[in-house]
């Protein structure tokens, strides 16, 4: 499967923009690991989509499709395929290398070499991250994936986020639900707590990477409130352009030519028009668009690097490589995805605890806004309170209202819960914007120990009002399960 | 998206020292340049396939690549399909001479089934060119007829108004106006396979295809008619791209537009296996 061939890693740290990263380029690999295209026809025979999967060794592990000929603007359905019957032992073992490695305390770069040696060939940058092990939508990615689904944030070109660069930190898992043994999260509970690194992930698609390595490890974490930090593999490969915008040159003329002419001329000038502050002469200069010359660089989801940072071979590499491509043993994963595993009986079932955190922990929206929004001020929420998108002649988040709703109750409820469950009430007192009211008492609701909103849902309850008739159910939950806890 | 598997391809020029890369993205490292120019596709204004040179036109600037930059044909056919599978996707101008087969946009990815038909082979000038003069006949049949009655009937005319129709000669007179009938509808049918085969001379030459092995995929899901170099085995034209076809004895051919969209030679074949083809085929569009 040409593990065996001899693979050309380099490594590199490069410095740009006040920023380094670690560039690994892969020469010669051994596609043991990487997405490629399938076709463009998914079960129900439609040609409009186009179907990616996530191969490990001979075995499809994630079938990927992507909607509208494969819209890089649109989310994927994602599902764990059913041709998955279990990987190489070869694989497993370089993966358990790499990981053992990086807790002895080796540098990403030494550590993950094994691994890199199984990828597809280009450019790779590799870091630290933490991440959530859920499906960006409360369920604990494990079992996430079982039927085919779209899943919200898996889009490349994320339309919250827009053009800037953002840290995945969502999971897809590389084994099937079924792998779990409760016997294994015994021992498990107990390493991670000396482990620096707790996994190791292999970016697939928009917020999300597939878990390659610990996920009984992933179990633990979550079951003792701990981070789940990752060390992340994302291949470079995607070009994007910044406008870049420059100060014009000063084209003062000599002073002494000036002074005669000016003199005249600042005379005749005065007498039409009113003098201009003094201030407003340096603002009112436009900036200018450098010439273009073609794209800014290539990047990953969280890294952006100029063309001019790149080491000359490793931008050689990525000119002349391909994104992903289909790797030699592509024909048996293109059997196996006709094929569904034999599931093996399993009475281990995951912890409710840990389902229970997985749902409290950030969900894909949250994630994105934080990407979105830099700050939301008071002066801009009351304007989102008073029904405007604007504030000081801004726009705060959207010109859609409601867009901006869900944003800032997004923002908030990841930086500040205070602020958000305050935000969240307000807006649920206001009966003119009811259109929010099932949506934020949903995000709101979430919140399932803060009393504040206890007290909110109970005099909801009490009231009978008909402008809480959109939320009226909901907050009967909510009060049922807080006296119940 | 089809040919998505295709390794970028470089073109050297010796002598100004540049280099081109066709590819995800197109590069151009200039002489003297430390960094290439690199265009994503969608800041590609247009490309022009000639059978001389492919041009890119990007904002400002224009680049030519000449067939002689390129290392071997099989760079070059594969340069051109790189470039046709982003013209699909980014909707850049495009111009090109006319082909022998369809152009790799029209291609999608897709598992060609269990009922799949595949040959090889090069496209057989003589073959071809039959093909294209009895396209021409389809059409002109009737024309010759009503050509050869016409002079026919001016030739009888003539020899009426100048020697005068009587009993005696006009025995003659009708098979003379005949033989010039039948020797003018034989001197247009000559012309005409002429031309037929001076405007499949002409495609061919222009077309690079014409000389290269081509794979031929037969499907029920699709057709592929295609470069053997750049084929990739999953790559088809779904049937209903296609409006009709027509079966010679050499070969199918198969119509958009009411243009011949594709040549498939039967003898790129497994004898056995034409009848179920033309089974497929004719399942799939309508005859003519």
């Amino acid at each position: 499967m040409g593990v065996e061939k001899k693979v050309d890693i380099r490594t590199e740290t490069v410095d740009f923009n006040g920023q380094s990263a670690i560039l690994v380029s892969v020469k010669d690999g051994g596609c043991v690991i990487g997405t490629c295209s399938v076709g463009n026809t998914d079960r129900s025979g439609s040609v409009n989509s186009l179907t990616r999967v996530l191969y490990i060794g001979n075995d499809p592990v994630l079938n990927l499709i992507c909607p509208n000929h494969g819209n890089k603007q649109s989310d994927k359905l994602v599902s764990f395929s059913p041709g998955f019957q279990g990987y190489d032992k070869k694989i497993n073992d370089a993966l358990t290398n790499s990981f053992n490695r990086l807790n002895e305390g080796e540098s990403l770069q030494s550590g993950l070499r094994d691994l890199m040696g199984l990828l597809e060939d280009g450019v790779y940058t590799v870091y630290y991250s933490d991440y959530y092990p859920t499906d960006g939508n409360g369920i604990f990615f494990w079992g996430g994936y079982n039927i085919s689904h779209e899943v919200h944030g898996t889009a490349e070109h994320n339309r919250a986020i827009g053009s800037g660069t953002f840290k995945p930190c969502f999971l897809m898992p590389t084994q099937p639900m079924d792998y779990y043994t409760a016997r294994t999260k015994v021992s498990t509970d107990e390493q991670v707590k000396k482990r620096t690194v707790q996994g190791i992930v292999y970016h697939v698609t928009g917020l999300y990477s597939a878990l390659l390595k610990g996920h009984h490890g992933a179990v633990s974490c979550v079951d003792n409130n701990m981070p789940f930090r990752c060390a992340v593999i994302e291949k470079i490969a995607e070009p994007y352009t910044d406008m870049i915008y420059t100060m014009p040159a000063p084209t003062t003329p000599p002073a002494e030519e000036k002074a005669g002419e000016d003199a005249a001329d600042e005379n005749a000038e005065s007498e039409e028009t009113p003098a201009a502050p003094a201030e407003a002469a340096p603002a009112a200069e436009p900036l200018i668009e450098l010439p273009f010359k073609g794209i800014t660089g290539f990047r990953s989801p969280s890294v952006k690097i100029p063309i001019e940072a790149f080491p000359k071979d490793m931008l050689r590499s990525i000119l002349e490589g391909r994104s992903e491509y289909k790797p030699p043993h592509f024909n048996v994963i293109a059997a196996k995805l006709q094929t569904v595993r034999r599931k093996s009986v399993s009475n281990n079932v995951l912890p409710y605890s840990v389902l229970d955190r997985a749902e409290q922990m950030p969900d894909c929206e949250m994630i994105e806004s934080a990407y979105a929004i830099d700050e939301l001020t008071d002066e801009q929420l009351n304007c989102l309170l008073a029904g405007d998108v604007e504030c000081n002649g801004k726009i705060i988040v959207s010109p859609n209202f409601y867009t901006s709703i869900v944003t800032a109750c997004s923002f908030l409820q990841f930086k500040d819960t205070k602020r958000f469950v305050d935000f969240s009430i307000a807006i649920l007192e206001n009966p003119e914007l009811a259109a929010a009211h099932e949506y934020v008492a949903r995000r709101v609701s979430s919140q399932s120990d803060n009393k504040k909103i206890f007290d909110f849902f109970e005099s909801v309850e009490k009231s009978g009002d008909p402008k809480y008739d959109k939320f009226l159910a909901t907050a009967q939950t909510f009060v049922k399960r807080y006296k119940n806890r | 998206m089809a040919f998505c598997d295709l390794r970028p391809v470089c073109a050297a020029d010796d002598e100004k020292g540049s280099s081109y890369i066709i590819g995800s993205v197109f590069a151009v490292y200039e002489i003297g340049a430390d960094q290439p120019s690199v265009y994503s596709w969608d800041m590609i204004k247009s490309v022009t396939v000639t059978r001389k040179d492919i041009t890119v036109q990007t904002v400002g600037k224009c680049h030519t690549i000449t067939n002689k930059m390129f290392s071997g044909e099989e760079d070059i056919l594969r340069a051109i399909a790189i470039i046709e599978c982003r013209q699909k996707e980014y909707r850049f101008g495009y111009a090109h001479d006319r082909r022998l087969f369809p152009l790799k946009s029209s291609y999608i990815e897709m598992s060609p089934g269990k009922e799949t038909y595949i040959g090889e082979d090069i496209l057989d000038e003589g073959d071809t060119a039959a093909a294209f003069i009895m396209l021409l006949n389809f059409k002109l049949v009737k024309i010759l007829w009503l050509v050869g009655l016409m002079i026919a009937l001016v030739v009888f005319g003539v020899l009426h108004f100048t020697i005068g129709v009587t009993r005696s000669n006009v025995l003659y007179f009708i098979p003379i106006s005949a033989a010039a009938g039948a020797i003018t509808a034989l001197i247009v049918y000559l012309i005409t396979h002429a031309v037929a085969r001076g405007r499949f001379k002409k495609i061919a030459d222009a077309d690079l295809a014409a000389r290269q092995n081509i794979t031929f995929v037969i499907s029920r899901k699709g057709f592929a008619a295609c470069e053997s170099c750049v084929y990739e085995s999953r790559d088809l034209i779904p049937w209903e791209e296609m409006d009709y076809f027509i079966e010679s004895d050499k070969m199918f051919i198969l119509y958009k537009n009411n243009v011949p969209a594709a040549y498939i030679p039967k003898r790129a074949f497994d004898k056995k296996h034409i009848g179920g083809i033309a089974d497929i085929i004719a399942l799939s569009l309508e005859q003519r």
